[in-house]
């Protein structure tokens, strides 16, 4: 085997046939809008558009151990983006789901992100990045967390600086104890759909 | 024709503040026969028209001279029928709006526009417009029996005209012939190519004569007068045509350049033509062994969109391909296509058809070919994927079809070779060059026109006979000859059924037209045309070489034998020859140089230069308009002689201008170059070219070479007006008064 | 009350721009008799407000200019601005149409002298130059407006200003009282060249058109860039004036976009290259980022594309922007997106950005004519079984120029063969 990739369709042919929502990918027109409206972008290996690539050209392990198929919060702002009106959410839900069945697990960190920002949610109403990001760091223990803080401080500063991420944590939302109720709803529903 | 002549001052509008019109008329008139001269406060205003309708209709007026506005605007209101020659004067935005009032300097602008209006009044006549001896005919040859040469020739038969197409296969089709299906508007599915029933619509139509297994050996005449001669089975036969469309469209780029691909090498790389034959006969399989396809890749921009090949797009390849990508899938549901891509260009509401083919399955790869191989009976493609940011491997591909792009029919192989002038830098040992894509003597055989300028038409760089105007696509350098479709430049089957609709319309406009002596565009309704006094002709050949129509041919003493129904009235010609022989009915050298003489030259110790600006009416006169209506200022030393195009300057305007004291000479005309913009193509680079030889005139007279400037003005450089003028003063200044004043 | 006489011969185009004034041209030069009526108070259309074609870099008003004369020798014309189309019925070979035109408040013996505009004080925003300045209230709607007369704004009709313009004229061209009015015509064919419109910016929401000053759309540059444009052809930025350092272009803003317009509108990609070159050609220090899906450069407009790749300071970059945000303190934009090619997040910051918005058809929208076949998107379908009203330009597929004025001519010929089957 030479060391190079190979597109092979039967991939393809697998996740238009078995995942849910995987025909949708085929409309894929590679324009990176989910990736560039994504909050977690900084955080997976592959955005939606790659994977959306990875897929077409075959590269099942990579696709499937990925941890950005487990980060899907369901914010919905690629799927209202998206030019081809791709529910790039679902897509990535049923990866995820298929990632599952087909024995790959999660890496540690995107179990714990998800964890955290659905916690976040949860008790704010909105996510706070800092926090966020700094939970989900140390969440592996202090040395870890000291680490990856320095891995991604390039990446905090310029969130900062871009006003993209504020240093004072975010206050709670009005009526978060409606969305509360929202969120218990769904995640009723969501039973044995959601990846945590 | 016996002249009355009146002339009409308006005051309105400034004018009367600014000028002294009594003395005006007194002085701009004085060596001219006038029967008539009044002022009018608001000339324009009903009252104002009336009265010189009454003098038109109780004393006779039959040549009116209106000094008041820019001709450009109420031609409306002074349109007096076609028996009274018209002279606007213009007195607002040249002189009133841009110059201090009751100044002597504009009181003397005022007088010499006077009277240069004047003189060329007197000189004008009423056009006859030229009627040829032969029959005038309209209907339409079209050759090319391909979808634009088919469209055109039944769109020309629906309006009630007739068509005559010459199609050298033995049946008509062309390249819709070939096809299976087409995609089209509106691009959701595939299409019925609709080849036969058009073949079929076309051979049912009464009003066109279908000419298959033949070809044009022979076009001569013009406008409203071809005759055709055509070959027809190894026949001659005649034919006699108004207009004519040159839908002669398109061969494939030959992949045998395209060795790097596959090309050649392996019996399973075809061409989308290839491809396309192939669907169309029924079953899509792999040419060496017959076997089905299962997995196909489609390479795009094969050829095109590369320096080394075309470097063009040829605009349909991107939704060919997703078309063959379909038939594929149809043939077998469980087959994969791959799509090697640079941009995917399905422009308009064609992106739907690049949704259909997304849907289907079709796997795009954005990226360039490396490497096409075979391993194991099956080819394999390398590719520099963009997206993935490596070089990727497709394999166990069983067709690799190559998109190849579009090239004219015109476009020759081999360049042909001309013996070249005698001045020319790249000529070979034998005296020989390559003749350049603008010459008639470029393209492949198609029409065999019998001009001394060559047999076809002339093209765009790359062989593509197309216009070179944004505003006018079917302009070509040979009047009344349109192309359309394909050969034209790459477009799809939807756009070439229009385009050979458009050019259907414009050869029946031409006949129409042409069939009363009147002009086709830019000049389209001026029934004047050149006259040539012939036995002042020395033989120069500067007419039938320069006229960028064309029109002109020669005999064997070359003498020129003009063609006025193939004539623009650009008057370049007249612009040309060094022995003023041609003339038109309101436009010749004489006038205008009758009109420069009228300009009053100061003596030397009064201090008041005088500068002749030669300006062309298509671009720079309405600019200068335009800076007149912002009322900028300028010098009030200038004198304004409009041109049909600077092309029409003849030289002998220069040096009986400096000669009589005139102390310099602008010219303003439109861009040329590459990215051209005068309305005659060539005008304004061939004033350009003639006036590089003023030198001699000046070296002659002795005088300085500054004092002669051709500057470009497009149509919205008016900012830029006041100072060109201003430096060509200055200019002007620092080389002192000519000489010749007084003399 | 207009005198125009027309028959069942006649011909009657919608729509005074390129398209139009083409169509109308071409079946007038092949001696029909032809009604051209326009909207504006000008001909010209869309094209009257571009600085520069692509790819040759010429001035429209150059080709508009031919066009104008043709139409003024030739008597088979009448046009009409300030002309709607207030009803159609009938059908092919004999449509029966009831003109609305508008009150200009100033009749043919205007002059031009701008006498009105000197006395006029009141300002009106500059609909030509899309609100980018005001202009006075009683005015020439653009320096080569054609025909050349003045409008007044009825804003001011009833107003001391008005009354103003009224008395300063010396020619009695200025009727307050004119009212709208209607004229009836009978035709054998109808084109309609009615154009387009800029998709809308603010329903793209994520751009923040109309909230943010430094956003702008690719018409107003084309004003912007015009020396008779808000600007006098200087690129500035809108919140402070400040000449551009940095600039991006945003393609596809709404085009190949299902949430917006599906299509691609064919001449975007083009558009912005060539106001790449304006930007260059003013601000020689200025950088250049256009994102893009894909670039749509057919035929020999490659040329230019590979023109302006050559230019290092213009650089392409493959992807669609995903958020704008803006700094407020200094008016700086942020661009978010994908770059597809490295897999890189951009962010990027830029004095200004403009939108390449698309071109949305102006349909056939009249109350009770005769229907006419359109596509899902609105663009008019010339089907020969409905025959007698014909689309031309813009209104059948978004198009450049060139293919604009090829479909006009090809209109005029159908609309000519709908008279020749009477």
């Amino acid at each position: 085997m030479e060391n190079k990739m190979g597109y092979n369709a039967s991939f393809a042919e697998e996740v238009f046939r078995n995942v849910d929502s995987g025909d949708e990918i085929k409309m894929c027109m590679n324009c990176g809008v989910c990736a560039a409206s994504c909050p977690l972008r900084e955080h997976m290996d592959y955005p939606p558009r790659q994977i959306f690539s990875l897929i077409r050209a075959g590269k099942r392990e990579e696709v499937l151990g990925s941890q950005s198929i487990m980060l899907c919060t369901s914010c919905y702002t690629c799927v209202v983006k998206c030019p081809r009106s791709i529910p790039v959410m679902d897509v990535m839900h049923g990866l995820a789901h298929y990632a599952l069945k087909k024995g790959y697990t999660p890496r540690i960190e995107a179990a714990r992100f998800g964890k955290e920002f659905w916690n976040q949610v949860y008790r704010r109403g909105r996510v706070d990045e800092r926090d966020l990001a700094q939970r989900a760091y140390f969440a592996g223990g202090f040395w870890e967390g000291v680490k990856k803080i320095l891995e991604f401080a390039d990446v905090g500063i310029k969130l900062v600086l871009h006003r993209r991420m504020k240093l004072i944590p975010e206050k709670k939302i009005k009526g978060i104890s409606t969305l509360r109720k929202m969120l218990d709803k769904a995640e009723m529903l969501d039973k044995g759909r959601s990846v945590q | 024709m016996d002249k009355k002549t009146a002339v009409y001052i308006c005051t309105g509008c400034g004018i009367g503040d600014a000028l002294n019109v009594e003395q005006l008329l007194e002085e701009g008139t004085e060596e001219f026969t006038i029967d008539v001269s009044k002022d009018h406060p608001c000339l324009c205003g009903v009252e104002g028209v009336e009265v010189i309708k009454k003098d038109i209709a109780d004393e006779g007026i039959n040549t009116v001279i209106i000094g008041a506005c820019s001709y450009r605007v109420n031609y409306d209101v002074f349109n007096f029928g076609p028996d009274v020659i018209v002279e606007r004067v213009n007195l607002r935005e040249q002189v009133a709006w841009v110059m201090p009032p009751e100044d002597e300097n504009t009181q003397e602008l005022a007088e010499d526009n006077l009277r240069m209006g004047c003189s060329k009044a007197k000189d004008t006549q009423l056009p006859e417009p030229f009627k040829a001896e032969e029959e005038y005919s309209k209907d339409v040859l079209v050759v090319g029996g391909g979808i634009a040469g088919m469209t055109a020739a039944l769109e020309t038969a629906k309006a009630g005209y007739k068509a005559i197409l010459v199609e050298k296969e033995d049946k008509l089709g062309g390249f819709l012939g070939k096809m299976k299906q087409s995609v089209t508007m509106p691009y959701k599915e595939l299409a019925d190519t609709g080849a036969a029933e058009m073949i079929a619509a076309v051979e049912a139509e009464e009003k066109i004569k279908v000419y298959t297994s033949s070809t044009v050996e022979k076009i001569s005449g013009g406008p409203g007068i071809f005759s055709v001669d055509i070959k027809n089975n190894g026949n001659a036969v005649n034919e006699r045509a108004g207009a004519v469309v040159q839908a002669t469209g398109w061969v494939p780029y030959d992949a045998n350049k395209l060795d790097h691909l596959g090309y050649g090498k392996f019996k399973d790389v075809i061409t989308n033509v290839e491809m396309e034959e192939m669907a169309a006969a029924g079953k899509i399989t792999r040419p060496s062994d017959g076997s089905p396809v299962k997995n196909v890749l489609f390479i795009q921009c094969a050829g095109s969109r590369d320096p080394e090949h075309l470097p063009y797009c040829s605009s349909v390849c991107c939704l060919v391909s997703m078309k063959q990508a379909t038939y594929v899938k149809e043939q077998d549901p469980e087959a994969v296509n791959y799509v090697l891509y640079k941009d995917v260009r399905t422009v308009g509401q064609a992106e739907d058809f690049y949704r259909k083919a997304q849907q289907d399955g079709n796997i795009f790869i954005r990226g360039a070919a490396t490497e096409v191989g075979e391993a194991g009976g099956k080819l394999f493609v390398e590719a520099d994927d963009e997206l993935l940011g490596e070089n990727v491997k497709i394999e166990d591909l069983d067709l690799v079809v190559l998109a190849v792009g579009m090239v004219p029919a015109s476009k020759p192989a081999v360049t042909p070779r001309i013996k070249a002038p005698a001045d020319a830098e790249n000529a070979d040992e034998e005296g020989m060059i390559e003749v350049l894509p603008d010459s008639g003597f470029f393209a492949n055989s198609a029409l065999n026109l019998a001009y001394r300028q060559g047999p076809e038409l002339p093209t765009l760089k790359y062989g593509f006979p197309d216009s070179h105007f944004i505003c006018f696509p079917y302009e070509t350098r040979r009047t009344g000859i349109y192309s359309a479709g394909c050969v034209k430049r790459p477009m799809e089957t939807a756009k070439a059924l229009d385009d050979a609709a458009g050019a259907a319309m414009k050869a029946v406009q031409c006949s129409e037209l042409t069939a009363v002596g009147k002009a086709v565009h830019p000049r389209s309704g001026d029934m004047t045309y050149p006259e040539f006094n012939m036995n002042r002709c020395t033989q120069c050949k500067r007419c039938t070489e320069e006229c960028p129509f064309g029109a002109i041919n020669e005999d064997e003493k070359a003498n020129p034998l003009p063609n006025p129904t193939r004539c623009r009235r650009c008057g370049v010609c007249m612009g040309a020859c060094p022995e003023r022989i041609i003339s038109f009915k309101n436009y010749s050298v004489g006038m205008i140089g009758n009109m420069i003489k009228s300009v009053n030259v100061p003596e030397e110790d009064e201090e008041k230069p005088r500068v002749i600006c030669l300006i062309c009416e298509n671009d720079a006169l309405p600019a200068l308009d335009m800076a007149g209506i912002k009322r900028m200022k300028w010098s009030p030393y200038v004198r304004f002689v409009q041109m049909r195009c600077l092309g029409s300057m003849n030289l002998v305007w220069i040096a009986d201008s400096l000669s009589r004291g005139i102390d310099g000479i602008l010219l303003m005309g439109c861009r040329h170059g590459d990215d051209y913009q005068c309305h005659f193509v060539k005008g304004s680079e061939l004033a350009n070219t003639r006036l590089s030889k003023v030198s001699e005139t000046l070296d002659r007279l002795a005088l300085e070479s500054e004092r002669v400037k051709f500057v470009e003005v497009g149509i919205t450089d008016y900012e830029k007006i006041p100072k060109i003028i201003d430096d060509f003063m200055e200019t002007i200044e620092e080389v002192g008064p000519n000489p010749y004043k007084g003399w | 009350m207009a005198d125009v006489q027309t028959t069942n011969q006649s011909i009657l185009v919608v729509g005074g721009g390129m398209s139009g004034i083409t169509s109308a041209l071409e079946a007038a030069e092949a001696g029909y008799d032809v009604v051209l009526v326009e909207k504006n108070p000008y001909l010209g259309g869309r094209v009257a407000q571009l600085y520069q074609y692509f790819p040759k870099l010429c001035p429209p008003n150059c080709g508009l200019e031919i066009n104008f004369r043709r139409m003024r020798q030739n008597s088979k014309i009448r046009f009409f601005t300030m002309a709607e189309v207030a009803n159609i019925s009938g059908s092919e070979g004999n449509y029966n149409v009831t003109i609305k035109l508008s009150p200009r408040y100033v009749n043919d013996k205007c002059t031009c002298c701008g006498k009105c505009s000197d006395a006029c004080e009141a300002e009106i925003d500059n609909t030509f130059n899309f609100g980018m300045d005001k202009i006075k209230a009683a005015y020439l709607p653009h320096e080569f407006a054609f025909p050349m007369r003045y409008v007044i704004d009825p804003s001011i009709v009833e107003t001391e200003d008005g009354k103003k313009c009224q008395e300063v004229c010396e020619y009695g061209a200025i009727e307050l009282d004119m009212a709208e009015s209607t004229f009836d015509l009978n035709v054998g064919a109808v084109v309609w060249a009615a154009g387009w419109n800029p998709y809308e910016a603010e329903k793209i929401d994520y751009y923040g058109f109309g909230e943010y000053p430094n956003v702008i759309t690719n018409v107003m540059m084309e004003r912007m860039a015009s020396p008779n444009g808000p600007t006098q052809g200087k690129i500035l930025r809108p919140s402070d004036g400040k000449e551009v350092k940095n600039i991006a272009f945003i393609q596809c803003a709404g085009s190949r976009d299902e949430n917006h317009l599906p299509y691609c509108s064919g001449i975007c990609c083009l558009a912005s290259m060539k106001q790449a070159t304006y930007v260059r050609e003013r601000h020689p220090d200025c950088d250049i980022s256009i994102f893009f899906i894909d670039i749509r450069a057919l035929d020999r407009l490659e040329d230019f594309y590979t023109k302006v790749q050559e230019d290092e300071k213009i650089q392409f970059i493959k992807s669609k922007i995903a958020n704008i945000s803006e700094d407020e303190a200094t008016g700086n934009l942020l661009l978010e997106g994908e770059n597809t090619r490295t897999g890189e997040q951009l962010r990027m910051t830029f004095d200004m950005a403009v939108l390449a918005t698309g071109m949305v058809p102006n349909k056939i929208d009249i109350a009770g004519a005769p229907e006419v076949a359109a596509d899902e998107y609105g663009f008019v379908i010339n089907d020969p079984e409905k025959a007698g009203i014909y689309g031309a330009g813009c209104v059948r597929r978004p198009t450049d120029v060139a293919s604009s004025v090829a479909d006009a001519t090809s209109s005029a010929f159908k609309a000519i063969q709908s008279i020749a089957r009477r």
